[in-house]
């Protein structure tokens, strides 16, 4: 465990835009609040609730998204990297084996970088939120500190923590094997694969399984993970002028956590990972070239 | 006590190139080998068996272990520097004596710090600010803190300066070795390790061409110096290798009788890398 510490905190020595990227992105939207311009009588008419979790989740998403691509390129990368400057020639002189190498690079993709994003879109949106609340005094107040909305958000980030790991456990474990195997051009060498077989299917068997189990993984979260309607308790609707606007009362009805981990999907994702882990391990351990 | 490395039959192919060819040899704890051979001998592959970098095929126990399913077991006792190069350029000497101190249990910091300051090399510096020189400093600086019983040099002082060279020698010999350890280096700079060996391995095409330690090469072999009026008696004794040299002809020989030949001329021992040569070029005789 000690020694998985040690593995995972060189990779924050080595991948430093782990922690600028978030850290930069956060300074920007730091910046915009300080200075960028708001009509706020355009958004007081919405209900509190709609205004303080709709710039939550915006921030949040932000920070997700930026993670989720580079999260796939620390992937691909990790483990070609150390072949390409060699020093998999000292890493393998410590004792270390490859299994736990290979599973603290995972970790720290599935794990420590969203940790990471986590804490940096808490603290970008804590500093936001007061930005806000000094410049525009107390008229959306309300909106911004308020503790339930700001506990449902630290729920929904530890349940995305853990149910994208899970989900996206086979991806990932492709991107290790594409980074243990490929001797140059990891990013092409991670499409031509998927690309070929869904070619061949569609050549030979005028079908598309493998491109619909792929898109299913890549696109298909959000519908696993969550529910679209939560319960009609859960909706509250506004009338702004013309327009009525329909909002949430909270996010709670939204989890889907009960189907997430009882579906078949999840775990037949979870056992190809796992797979493909012991291959990228196998990869590791044969092949010390680039 | 029993041989720290032992190789029987110890094969490895790339496809239809035989790297290693049913190698034999062996060990002992508290030598310093040198494995010589040619480029592309097989230097690198048998020492990437023994580290447990590639599988092989045929017999190999490193310190007991099997080397390539025992890796990590392997790594508490034996430390390597592959080349030096491959310390990662982003690295910064703080760190990498963190992290060894970290994952390596037989790490002691304290030695690695006073053996950096020796070098006046300083935490806050990245390897890629580092000469190579330096960089190698640092390599072996965190080697020799390990307590390690075997410790394999691949090539140590590739694209070294003499200097630094011969820092990184002095070094080894005068803060690491000691009866405790062993040292496997593979080089081709044979004259340089020479004075440092206590035996010698030479390997060609795969196969281990000669086993022995100095002490012996230097009982074993000896060369003679002759005029061209004495050469048929000389030849007649059976050198294994000849080479001409100022109007001369030396003339190797294994097992000579040194009497007679100090009747035909001058007599001295063969260093490593005239064996070395005659070994090699010997084949074509």
């Amino acid at each position: 465990m000690n020694v998985a510490i040690w593995l995972i905190r060189r990779e924050f020595w080595e991948n430093r835009a782990i922690w600028m990227i978030p850290a930069a992105i956060g300074a920007l939207m730091v910046l915009i609040a300080l200075f960028g311009r708001v009509d706020l009588m355009s958004v007081s008419s919405v209900p509190v609730q709609a205004v303080g979790g709709g710039f939550l989740l915006a921030v949040g998403a932000t920070f997700f998204a930026v993670m989720s691509i580079y999260s796939t390129w620390y992937l691909l990368d990790c483990l070609y990297a150390d072949r390409k400057d060699r020093s998999i020639l000292f890493w393998k002189s410590m004792p270390i084996s490859d299994t736990t190498t290979v599973l603290s690079k995972l970790a720290t993709a599935l794990i420590a970088i969203p940790a990471v994003y986590f804490a940096a879109a808490d603290v970008t949106t804590l500093i936001m939120a007061f930005i806000v609340s000094v410049r525009w005094s107390s008229s959306i107040d309300g909106a911004l500190w308020h503790a339930e909305l700001w506990l449902q958000l630290q729920v929904l980030w530890l349940y995305m923590i853990v149910t994208t790991a899970l989900w996206y456990l086979p991806i990932a474990a492709y991107l290790l094997v594409v980074s243990a195997w490929a001797r140059r051009a990891v990013m092409l060498w991670s499409l031509l694969p998927p690309l070929t077989l869904v070619l061949a299917e569609r050549w030979f068997f005028d079908s598309h399984v493998i491109l619909g189990a792929i898109g299913g993984r890549l696109l298909g979260y959000p519908a696993q993970a969550f529910r679209d309607d939560p319960g009609s308790s859960s909706w509250v609707t506004t009338v702004v002028g013309n327009d009525t606007i329909t909002t949430p009362t909270s996010i709670w009805g939204f989890f889907n956590a009960g189907g997430f981990f009882s579906s078949a999907e999840t775990w037949i994702g979870a056992a190809v990972g796992a797979a493909l882990i012991v291959c990228a391990v196998q990869l590791r351990t044969r092949r010390t070239e680039i | 006590m029993s041989a720290l490395i032992e190789a029987r039959d110890l094969t490895k192919k790339y496809g239809a190139h035989v790297a290693l060819d049913r190698a034999n040899f062996s060990v002992e704890a508290g030598r310093i080998v040198g494995l010589i051979g040619p480029n592309g001998a097989g230097k690198t592959t048998a020492l990437r068996a023994i580290l447990g970098l590639t599988a092989y095929e045929g017999q190999l126990k490193v310190l007991g272990h099997e080397p390539f399913r025992e890796r990590t077991a392997l790594m508490h006792e034996t430390c390597f520097i592959a080349d030096v190069a491959v310390l990662p350029a982003w690295l910064r000497v703080d760190q990498a004596i963190d992290f060894v101190a970290g994952v390596h249990p037989r790490f002691r910091r304290d030695r690695a710090v006073s053996l950096l300051a020796k070098a006046d090399i300083t935490g806050e510096r990245r390897m890629r600010e580092l000469s190579k020189g330096m960089k190698t400093q640092v390599h072996l600086a965190l080697t020799m803190a390990i307590d390690a019983k075997l410790l394999v040099l691949d090539e140590p002082t590739l694209g070294l300066d003499i200097l630094a060279r011969r820092a990184f020698y002095d070094a080894l010999v005068n803060d690491y070795m000691d009866e405790s350890r062993t040292i496997l280096i593979t080089t081709h700079q044979v004259e340089e390790v020479e004075n440092l060996l206590t035996d010698v391995l030479f390997i060609d095409k795969g196969r281990i061409v000669l086993d022995s330690s100095l002490d012996d090469i230097a009982t074993r072999y000896a060369a003679v110096a002759v005029a061209a009026d004495n050469l048929d008696a000389a030849r007649a004794e059976k050198p294994f290798h000849e080479r001409p040299m100022l109007g001369k002809v030396v003339l190797y020989y294994e097992q000579p009788n040194l009497e007679l030949l100090a009747a035909l001329g001058e007599v001295h021992a063969l260093s490593v890398a005239d064996l070395f040569v005659a070994k090699l070029s010997g084949g074509a005789e």
